[in-house]
C-alpha cells in the first residue's frame, strides 16, 4: 500500500479504482435497501389480510 | 427563508471544502513533489514559512467543512441515514471525509509539527514523521477522488 501512496499517479488510478467500486457497491446496497423497505411493505400488507 | 439557510450552509460547506481540498492538492500535486528540486538553503522557506500557514488554513477547512456538513445533512433531515448508509449515495462520500478529516487533525498535523520543528522533538524524530504525514496526505488524495464524486453526484447524478 505505502508503494501506491509513494506515487502520485498510482495513487490517482488507485483513487479511480475506488471510485468504482464505490459506484457499484452504492447500487448493491440501494438494492439492498430497497428490498427491505419492498419486504416491509409485503408484511404490513400481509398484517392487513 | 428555510431555503436561504440550507443554500448558505451548502455554500459555507463547500468554501470550506474548497479551502481544505484545495491545500491537500497543492501539497501533494505541487510542494512535495518540488522540495527535491528545491535547494538546501531555499527549504526553510518552505518548511518554517509557507507549510505553517498553509497547515493552518488546511486544519480548519477541513474542521469547517465536517461542522458545515454535518448541519446540512440534518438540516436535509438524512444524516441518519447517511451515516448508516441507508442512503449509500451521500453516505460513501461522509465517511470518507471524517476519515480525512480525522487524518487531518489526529496524524498529519501532530506529524507535520514534529517534522517542521514546530514542537520539540528528537531530530531521529524528524524523517519518521515526515514520512507518515506525507503518508496520510497521499491517502487523503486518494480518497478525495471518490469523495468528491459522491458528494457531486448525491447531489447532481441521480443515476450514481
Amino acid at each position: 500500500m505505502s508503494k501506491i501512496l509513494q506515487s502520485l499517479p498510482l495513487t490517482i488510478v488507485a483513487g479511480i479504482v475506488l471510485t468504482i467500486i464505490m459506484v457499484i457497491a452504492t447500487h448493491q446496497l440501494e438494492n439492498m435497501n430497497q428490498s427491505g423497505v419492498e419486504k416491509t411493505m409485503s408484511d404490513l400488507q400481509k398484517k392487513m389480510n | 427563508m428555510e431555503d436561504f439557510l440550507l443554500f448558505f450552509v451548502r455554500y459555507l460547506h463547500v468554501l470550506c471544502g474548497v479551502m481544505w481540498i484545495g491545500i491537500l492538492w497543492y501539497f501533494n500535486f505541487v510542494q512535495i513533489p518540488s522540495m527535491s528540486k528545491i535547494p538546501d538553503d531555499q527549504k526553510p522557506a518552505i518548511s518554517k514559512v509557507i507549510a505553517p500557514e498553509a497547515l493552518f488554513w488546511f486544519r480548519w477547512g477541513a474542521a469547517g467543512t465536517v461542522l458545515f456538513g454535518l448541519i446540512l445533512a440534518y438540516m436535509n433531515g438524512y444524516i441518519h441515514e447517511a451515516f448508516t448508509l441507508q442512503r449509500p449515495d451521500i453516505g460513501f462520500g461522509m465517511w470518507m471525509g471524517l476519515i480525512m478529516a480525522f487524518n487531518v487533525w489526529f496524524i498529519i498535523w501532530p506529524a507535520q509539527k514534529i517534522a517542521l520543528g514546530l514542537v520539540e522533538a528528537d531530530a531521529s524524530a524528524k524523517p519518521a514523521a515526515g514520512r507518515r504525514a506525507m503518508l496520510f496526505s497521499r491517502t487523503n488524495t486518494l480518497l478525495s477522488i471518490p469523495m468528491l464524486f459522491s458528494m457531486i453526484s448525491a447531489q447532481n447524478a441521480t443515476g450514481f
